[in-house]
């Protein structure tokens, strides 16, 4: 078993430098979480406080279940 | 994919090989540090050194931070999962990594209840569907992960909930590079500086290297077409004599870093005097812990942990291969004692461990050498 192996992708989630692009489904503004899908269609919950609005569509760049950047935003 | 692909790009890695080439000075010998983890990963699972020059050698850093916890904070987390009632989550690479009686993973086969989950907010999850249960998330990485965990630690807070603690093993990316740099036998000539970090904290933490030090950093992405233009880059400050940070992964990283993202940390998060490093020893304040304002979310005030030193297992030389002084292969147990399936180290651990990429990746390229 590798560490990837473990965390279902080529890199070890826990790595510090470990980010995905993910793209935005749907927003939940009262908690600050937004529905993101990966591109294999499996989906998570992303934490949104560290980035400017996000919107249906939007790209983010994310690490360990927050986003740390906005790739592409859908304005 | 966007954002992928066209950074994987075989003609153009050539072109950049090709200008890597005509940087290069014959009979200098150029030694390049890639701090992060991620970096290590790609250049071996991309076969990089492969393109590059005999005299342009890769050494790898200490950013993985599964290989930098001391087997003691692996006890520590053993002793907490291990009480009565506690569900112990954490990333699932940190629980192969060995303690001095055994992983997480073995502790989970002997009856503790002890998850793997993606992300702080899992554990969250995990805590609001068991609110009679104490649960406990194990937090490691550097400042890519940190506001992660602070964010998780706030919701926690704002929603009351009583459950939920954090072992805190966040560390910080710059004490260990200026201890490097400090160190008597390494010489470098220049640094592949870390993307996804550079992201939170963002370029200016990296400026004393050049200031300090007279290295260039180059800030890079992880893809191979990123990592070979960054060793461009530092080659081409090298060949003009200039010395600065740049930014090669400027789509992702602002040179101000993540304001937002430095707020919370600074918020939640307070500098420990003292964190052991594996292989490094004791570096001044390079680990994180809990601010007071959340000291009553710290697991290891809420319980209890032995915080027992524990030395390194005498085999493993787990601490070379960290500062660059080894390479993995010329470890003496790399790849007999110690394998990605039960390793002794945990550089062997990870698959951003500088010892288990080799592993997986690059012993075969070595053996047609040997060849």
């Amino acid at each position: 078993m590798t560490g990837a192996d473990t965390c279902g992708s080529h890199h070890c989630i826990t790595c510090g430098d470990d980010g995905v692009p993910l793209q935005v489904v749907r927003i939940d503004e009262v908690r600050g979480l937004a529905l993101c899908t990966h591109e294999d269609g499996t989906r998570e919950t992303v934490e949104t406080a560290l980035v400017d609005a996000v919107a249906p569509g939007d790209v983010l760049l994310v690490h360990a279940g927050t986003a740390l950047t906005r790739l592409e935003h859908t304005p | 994919m966007k954002f992928v692909d066209e950074f994987r790009d075989a003609e153009l890695g050539r072109a950049v090989a090709g200008e890597i080439l005509s940087l290069v000075e014959p009979g200098r010998h150029y030694k390049l540090m890639e701090v992060c983890g991620g970096h290590t990963h790609s250049i071996y699972k991309y076969g990089i050194d492969d393109l590059l020059p005999a005299n342009v050698e890769l050494v790898h850093g200490p950013g993985c931070p599964v290989c930098v916890i001391p087997m003691g904070r692996v006890d520590d987390g053993i002793a907490i999962a291990h009480r009565d009632g506690v569900i112990f989550t954490c990333f699932g690479d940190m629980m192969r990594v060995p303690g001095s009686a055994g992983s997480l993973l073995d502790a989970k086969a002997a009856g503790a209840d002890i998850r793997m989950v993606y992300s702080p907010l899992d554990a969250l999850r995990i805590a609001k569907q068991n609110p009679d249960r104490e649960v406990v998330f194990f937090a490691i990485g550097f400042e890519t992960t940190a506001p992660s965990t602070a964010l998780t630690l706030k919701r926690a807070r704002i929603e009351g909930l009583r459950n939920f603690s954090v072992m805190c093993s966040h560390v910080t990316i710059v004490p260990p590079l200026r201890a490097l740099l400090e160190s008597p036998d390494l010489r470098l000539d220049g640094f592949i500086g870390p993307g996804h970090v550079s992201t939170v904290v963002g370029a200016r933490p990296f400026e004393f290297i050049p200031a300090d030090y007279g290295r260039p950093v180059v800030i890079a992405g992880f893809e191979p077409l990123d990592i070979l233009q960054a060793v461009a880059m530092i080659l081409r400050q090298l060949a003009e004599d200039r010395c600065e940070v740049e930014n090669q992964y400027k789509r992702v990283v602002p040179y101000e870093g993540n304001l937002r993202a430095l707020e919370v940390m600074a918020e939640v998060f307070e500098l420990r005097p003292h964190f052991e490093w594996r292989g490094l020893g004791f570096i001044s304040h390079s680990g994180l812990k809990l601010s007071e304002a959340y000291a009553d979310l710290d697991a290891e005030a809420r319980f209890s942990v032995p915080g027992v030193r524990v030395a390194d297992p005498k085999a493993c030389q787990c601490g070379e291969v960290l500062k660059g002084v080894i390479k993995p292969w010329e470890c003496k147990v790399f790849g007999t004692a110690c394998t990605p399936e039960r390793p002794i180290g945990t550089c062997m651990v990870s698959s951003e461990g500088a010892c288990a990429a080799y592993y997986n990746f690059g012993r075969f390229a070595r053996e047609r050498q040997v060849v």
